[in-house]
């Protein structure tokens, strides 16, 4: 049993939808670029006075009293998904009828427990819809193809007894069936003009005279035409969305925070019900002055407590904060399966994810970006190439070190910091830095280093490892001249 | 004596609410010990640097102090556990650290800002490099689930960081117990006084002079002393100043291990 929820006129129903006070006045839905604009839609009051579709914006605007609204795609998406959302109240299994816009299908079998018989139903789903905001049509007949038909083109609600579908759309017109216009033509030069007088013909003549075709049609117009449903599959990760709009700016983001923590909990219910949890979060404000700032948080694993998710938000928002003040705000939340692992009793410990992520957001926003993480080695041939990644240990796990001798260790100096060194025969002898004389007792070069020669960011220098002694201090120092600039650097110290 | 054991029965029954086995010695458990990956320094402190507890080596310049605690810390990752290096002076190598054999991708790298990238003298006052790698240490604390955490304040003069309240010591050693972690402390010259577990001080060894073998002098090798001031994980109970111990230990260039 199906019972078929059609809005007649959808496209100018959604144009006033947000504004309900356009509804009995006569108005235009204009689209296409101007100045080409045409006619898209008029309401019934705007056809009353002569307006066709298909006019140009110049013939519509001939008529003082209509008035002319740009089409919003928008608007036309959010009618569906209202529409939608009444279609989902009444059956698990709806689906979207694609050659009449706004029109769904209810499969109701077994539902009658629920909202009585199929009158009942039929009429609870007409009011639900204009609860909505919508004029529609609803009718119910046990073959899918009837009941569409006899809602767009039977006003109110139609209840059509199993087996009399025949009888019912009997009277209905041909175009009731969405014919293409050249079988529009063929039967109206028959004298074809309704679905009962296409029913009374015979099959195998139309079939001869149409083809294939033919024998759909004529089932159509029997009511017989069977129909494999296709029910809509909602979009789990589409559905993942929380919206706010604020009745006044908003400047500070602990008053924000209140509700980002109600909205983040609404999201985490619903990934909850699914086994799920939350992997990104992105964050959109609406500033004002109509810019955007937009942010994304993403836990290294998929997290499902909403203080972590709030905190790790906060430190985003505190490090990267908005240029003017918020007028609304969106969270798209992306779902993942939760983090699950099995530590061993003798594994070595290591950070709890959440904890982690959390201490990695604070010390970002008390270090900066680039100061967090772990290094990794560059394939460069400069000296101390490294680049800094996020910070994700891998799982617990020995490794054997190779017996090596202990190597020593180089302290940089970022930046490089440079000295005054006094020659003899090419060689340091004496080493001024930081306002300390030092002698050189022994050193070992020059090592000429250089590298990308080809591009501008060429360098070249000459490394001295130099055994540096005062009164008070030895040190061991790796010292660098620069050719180009003509300047002595001390490039780190041994330690 | 019998009548002693009775007494100290009743007392301790008597405090059990307020001081519990008040009159019982305390058996102190042996600590869990990491290896600091040189034998030489692990011979000495009996297995290695204890976990959870502070560990100080101090010493001036070049006195080999990173070339041991990045050593320590490889041995460290590469038991499994993550580690983390507190850099106040941003002066770590990351080619020096893969060559110690530490497992990069288990280690955390802090590095302190050094006050907006402006030259930096070492007269120069750290106190907001300083503020930020206490700061950063508390927080790493408080996380949890390193196995060892590096504080690195080698480059910071004695004065400045002898400024650190000593409640800060007090506090990241009850942290470090709590987290079970081994807290390292590189300074210039010993600041967390009684609260560091282990105590060593870097002295310089005989220099041992540059290779001379090839076209020109070559810098090899070094040689480093270590002086143990303090160790209190040694069995027994009751508090007793040990002789300071020494050892001396080699480290060589990465270039001398392809010689």
């Amino acid at each position: 049993m199906y019972a078929v929820l059609h809005p007649s006129n959808f496209f100018a129903q959604a144009a006033v939808h947000q504004r309900p006070e356009l509804r009995k006045r006569p108005f235009v839905v204009l689209d296409g670029e101007p100045p080409t604009e045409m006619v898209f839609a008029a309401n019934n009051a705007a056809r009353s006075l002569g307006v066709e579709i298909g006019m140009t914006r110049l013939h519509a605007e001939a008529f003082s009293e209509v008035i002319a609204l740009r089409r919003v795609i928008e608007h036309e998406h959010t009618a569906h998904a209202s529409l939608h959302h009444v279609a989902c109240m009444f059956s698990p299994r709806i689906e979207l009828v694609k050659e009449r816009p706004g029109t769904y299908a209810l499969d109701i079998h077994g539902m009658d427990l629920l909202y009585g018989d199929a009158g009942q139903l039929a009429n609870k789903l007409r009011q639900s819809v204009m609860t909505a905001g919508f004029l529609a049509n609803v009718a119910v007949a046990e073959n899918f193809h009837a009941a569409v038909s006899l809602a767009s083109s039977r006003t109110g609600v139609s209840v059509v007894p199993p087996g009399c579908e025949a009888h019912a759309i009997g009277q209905l017109p041909l175009t009731a069936l969405h014919l293409t216009p050249e079988h529009e033509a063929t039967f109206a030069a028959w004298g074809i003009r309704t679905c009962a007088d296409l029913a009374g013909l015979a099959e195998t003549d139309l079939i001869a005279r149409l083809g294939q075709v033919g024998k759909k049609l004529h089932s159509l117009a029997c009511g017989t035409w069977p129909h494999l449903m296709f029910p809509i599959e909602a979009s789990f990760e589409a559905g993942l969305v929380e919206r706010m709009e604020l009745d006044f700016p908003v400047e500070e983001l602990e008053r924000l925070l209140f509700l980002i923590s109600c909205m983040t909990t609404t999201l985490l219910e619903r990934v909850r019900g699914k086994a799920r949890a939350i992997a990104a979060l992105r964050v959109i404000l609406r500033l004002d002055g109509g810019a955007q700032h937009e942010r994304t948080v993403r836990p290294a694993l998929p997290l499902q407590d909403t203080p972590t998710l709030l905190k790790l938000i906060q430190l985003d928002l505190e490090t990267h904060p908005p240029g003017a003040a918020i007028l609304g705000l969106e969270l798209h939340a992306q779902s993942a399966v939760p983090y699950r692992a099995q530590h061993g009793l003798f594994l070595p410990q290591s950070p709890q994810p959440g904890q982690l992520e959390v201490m990695l957001a604070r010390m970002r926003k008390l270090l900066g970006e680039e100061r967090v993480g772990s290094p990794e080695l560059t394939d460069d041939h400069r000296p101390n190439a490294f680049r800094m990644v996020p910070f994700a240990p891998p799982q617990p796990r020995r490794s054997e070190r190779p017996s090596l001798s202990t190597p020593i260790a180089l302290r940089v100096s970022r930046p490089p910091q440079m000295v005054g060194v006094a020659l003899t025969n090419q060689i340091p002898v004496r080493v001024f830095w930081d306002g300390a004389a030092y002698v050189v007792c022994d050193a070992a070069g020059p090592v000429r280093v250089s590298g990308q020669w080809w591009s501008e960011a060429n360098w070249c220098r000459e490394e001295w490892d130099v055994r540096l002694e005062n009164d008070t201090a030895k040190r061991l120092c790796r010292i660098a001249f620069d050719p180009r600039s003509r300047c002595w650097y001390v490039q780190g110290t041994y330690d | 004596m019998g009548s002693a054991a009775a007494i100290r029965v009743q007392v301790e029954a008597r405090l059990a609410q307020r001081v519990p086995a008040a009159l019982t010695l305390k058996i102190k458990q042996a600590p869990e010990l990491f290896s600091t990956g040189i034998a030489e320094v692990d011979a000495m402190l009996g297995g290695g640097i204890p976990r959870s507890s502070i560990t100080e080596v101090s010493g001036a310049s070049s006195t080999g102090k990173t070339s041991f605690a990045l050593s320590a810390i490889a041995s460290i990752t590469q038991l499994g556990n993550a580690c983390a290096w507190v850099d106040v002076s941003d002066a770590l190598s990351p080619e020096a650290t893969a060559a110690a054999g530490v497992e990069l991708r288990r280690l955390l790298w802090l590095r302190m800002s050094a006050e907006g990238g402006k030259k930096v003298k070492v007269t120069d006052k750290p106190w907001s490099r300083l503020e930020q790698g206490l700061k950063a240490t508390d927080l790493l604390l408080q996380t949890g689930g390193f196995g060892a955490i590096v504080l690195d304040m080698s480059d910071v003069l004695p004065q400045h960081a002898r400024r650190i309240p000593l409640g800060t010591w007090y506090r990241f050693r009850l942290a470090a117990e709590h987290a079970r972690t081994a807290l390292i402390f590189l300074t210039q010259s010993s600041c967390a006084s009684s609260c560091a577990t282990l105590a060593l001080r870097c002295e310089p060894a005989a220099a041992v002079p540059f290779s001379s073998s090839g076209e020109t002098p070559l810098f090899e090798r070094q040689q480093y002393e270590f002086a143990r001031e303090r160790n209190r994980n040694e069995g027994s109970p009751f508090l007793q100043r040990k002789p300071t111990q020494r050892v001396s230990w080699p480290a060589e260039t990465l270039w001398s291990r392809v010689r």
